[in-house]
């Protein structure tokens, strides 16, 4: 014992070293910097504005892994300014409008928009949407078919005498309207304009667009020699996850897997929980239709539409063929709560909404399509004049494919 | 990788391991609790909490006199940790299972009597993260929802459908995991000379890690530190004459 005393004695300027640099050392661990939420921050000035909007973006945005923009040379860019405008200056909070829009211009979540919340700017514009804008940019682009043509035009033109058409009047102002009917007496057509299906057809208040998805639901069961089956989500929008059990549903006796999900798993861009097989269940009754399935969709076919689309051409009997054109490619699920999976759409004060997917989707084929768009097996483009003239080459091309 | 981990461990050990009267090797195994020293910026009913696990290594020691000695110990340890959600989140989590090769490095410092010894050993690691597997439980989008009544109250979300329940291997992201973990380590225990050679030993450990689990890839990047309890026991056993 001795010996260890007249150690530390002898030793005593290299212990009080020895401690001093490995306190030194053992405090070589980076502070944890103070995250704040962005609903929280007080937009006073723009300074402020530009940290909630850029942190909720760092630690909500899903696609962070495939995403080409760099979210930090965005902060470095922008971050000074921001710092120059002024929150009160109306020229300033315009200008912000376009650095909101360069910033954003190459993010690949085709659901993306922000909203400002600013009247400086609601006369120029009431949303940002990077997919809008890079859509329009390129050739071939068309907004959606008109609905009058779906409801109008389609029906006597194309579909037996027998038909059902109905549409239902949300309280938010929103139409949901559907056409269904037989064509050459053998094959079976729907058309709705959005994925509101489960409501609309469990509504408590009978309608006719509730009647239009009971016929089809019910021909589809009932029909004996039904040759296929037409589903037209062409310019639908999306809608409610729900429904793909609903309608897809019921065109299969087993569950299948369509794709994968995956969520935030912390903070970081690049935390992920692991990949979550994306599955359709049959409805209930519901039998295995083997006849061939054509999917209509063009462009303007939007989230749920476009998963409508891929869970078709996943299904087992693999008797669907996709026509019309490469869809928009906003394909990640949405939550209204970025609590339920840790991520997605936020607020600020300066930004009324930043409306992004919760979810990242990959299809079967293991590939992602957000941003990119699900290709067509059979392209028909859009074609304006046939739609003017009265005609629907798309239509006439998915009839083509269904043999008689 | 983990036949070129095992051949660094050889190695090391065949380095390290020259026939020398003041040389001792052992046997060492031990359980621990690890937790991760981070936060969880602003995410809402989420929180991150310890695991435990075990080690398993092999000391070799250098003895220089009756009260120091230099000590490596190569090892083999698990330092996990748990995300899970509380509230109406609740039974939402994930395990993670990391597992290291380290190598310890520190002085060692022996007091006491002739059959127990008390010591305390103060150095610092180096360790591979090489590997990690995750089980857990999160919410499913497509899931099926339960045939619950119109009147249902639900405590949880997942009182309404299903989670997905996972237990697979992670795979390493190169962009954002850090594999290499440096950092410091202080113990103390006592041992007991069971016969001439061998030496029995019981020991309290932590391991503070000074590398973040993550490479630096993002502005405002909240950091992640495995701080390691372990409480283990072994038996050494001297070398030479």
């Amino acid at each position: 014992m001795n010996s260890i005393y007249l150690f530390l004695y002898k030793n005593m300027f290299q212990l009080v070293l020895g401690i001093f640099v490995i306190s030194t050392v053992s405090s070589c661990r980076k502070e944890l910097p103070q995250i704040n939420q962005p609903e929280r921050y007080i937009t006073g000035n723009f300074s402020e504005a530009f940290e909630a909007y850029w942190n909720g973006m760092n630690n909500n945005y899903i696609f962070w892994d495939i995403d080409p923009t760099n979210w930090d040379d965005v902060y470095k860019k922008y971050k000074p300014l921001f710092a120059q405008l002024n929150i009160n200056d109306s020229t300033d909070v315009r200008k912000s409008y376009t650095y909101f829009k360069e910033m954003t211009s190459k993010l690949v979540d085709s659901h993306y928009a922000l909203q400002i919340n600013s009247g400086y700017v609601k006369d120029s514009a009431t949303y940002i949407s990077p997919s809008d804008l890079r859509h329009q940019k390129q050739p071939g682009y068309h907004g959606n078919i008109n609905p009058n043509f779906f409801y109008s035009t389609i029906p006597p033109k194309y579909l037996d005498p027998g038909y059902v058409k109905g549409f239902f009047n949300f309280a938010d102002g929103s139409q949901f309207f559907a056409i269904s009917g037989k064509i050459k007496n053998n094959i079976l057509y729907l058309h709705f304009n959005s994925f509101k299906l489960n409501t609309v057809f469990n509504a408590a208040t009978p309608n006719n667009a509730q009647k239009v998805l009971k016929y089809y639901f019910d021909q589809l069961k009932t029909t004996p020699n039904l040759k296929g089956l037409i589903l037209d989500v062409r310019s639908n929008g999306g809608g409610a996850l729900a429904d793909l059990d609903l309608l897809v549903g019921s065109l299969t006796d087993k569950a299948y897997v369509i794709g994968a999900t995956r969520a935030k798993g912390g903070m970081g861009r690049l935390d992920y929980t692991p990949w979550i097989p994306a599955s359709v269940h049959p409805a209930k009754d519901a039998k295995t239709f083997t006849a061939p399935i054509v999917v209509l969709a063009d462009l303007n076919s939007v989230s749920m539409a476009e998963m409508t689309t891929m869970a078709l051409k996943a299904l087992p009997a693999n008797n669907a063929t996709f026509v019309g054109e490469r869809t928009w490619g906003g394909n990640g699920p949405l939550y209204g709560n970025d609590d339920v999976f840790n991520g997605g759409q936020f607020t600020t004060s300066f930004l009324k909404l930043v409306y992004t997917s919760t979810l990242m989707m990959r299809y079967k084929d293991g590939k992602i399509y957000e941003g990119i768009g699900f290709p067509p097996d059979i392209e028909v483009k859009y074609n304006k004049a046939a739609l003017d003239a009265g005609t629907d080459p798309q239509l006439e091309k998915a009839i083509s494919l269904i043999p008689q | 990788m983990k036949k070129k981990c095992l051949l660094f461990l050889l190695c090391i050990i065949a380095g390290t391991l020259t026939l020398h009267a003041q040389w001792s090797v052992g046997l060492e195994a031990g359980y621990n609790k690890n937790y991760i020293f981070t936060n969880t910026g602003f995410r809402a009913f989420t929180s991150y909490k310890p695991l435990e696990g075990f080690n398993i290594g092999i000391p070799v020691k250098y003895t220089l006199n009756n009260w120091f000695g230099i000590q490596a110990d190569p090892q083999f340890i698990r330092k996990s940790y748990k995300m899970e959600r509380s509230g109406y989140f609740e039974g939402i989590y994930q395990k993670n299972t990391n597992s290291y090769i380290q190598l310890p490095l520190m002085a060692h410092f022996t007091f006491g009597g002739e059959k127990i010894k008390g010591f305390f050993n103060l150095g610092g690691y180096a360790g591979y993260w090489t590997a990690s597997h995750i089980k857990g439980t999160q919410l499913d989008a497509f899931s099926q929802s339960y045939d619950l009544p119109d009147d249902f109250q639900a405590k949880r979300a997942l009182d309404f459908e299903p989670g997905y329940n996972y237990d697979e291997k992670y795979d390493f992201d190169k962009r954002k995991d850090r594999r290499i973990e440096l950092g410091l380590l202080a113990g103390a225990g006592v041992s007991y000379q069971l016969k001439s050679r061998y030496e029995l030993f019981a020991e309290g450990r932590y391991y503070r890690a000074l590398t973040d689990q993550q490479k630096n890839y993002m502005l405002n990047q909240i950091p992640r530190y495995n701080d390691t309890f372990i409480v283990q026991v072994g038996c050494m056993y001297r070398l030479g004459k």
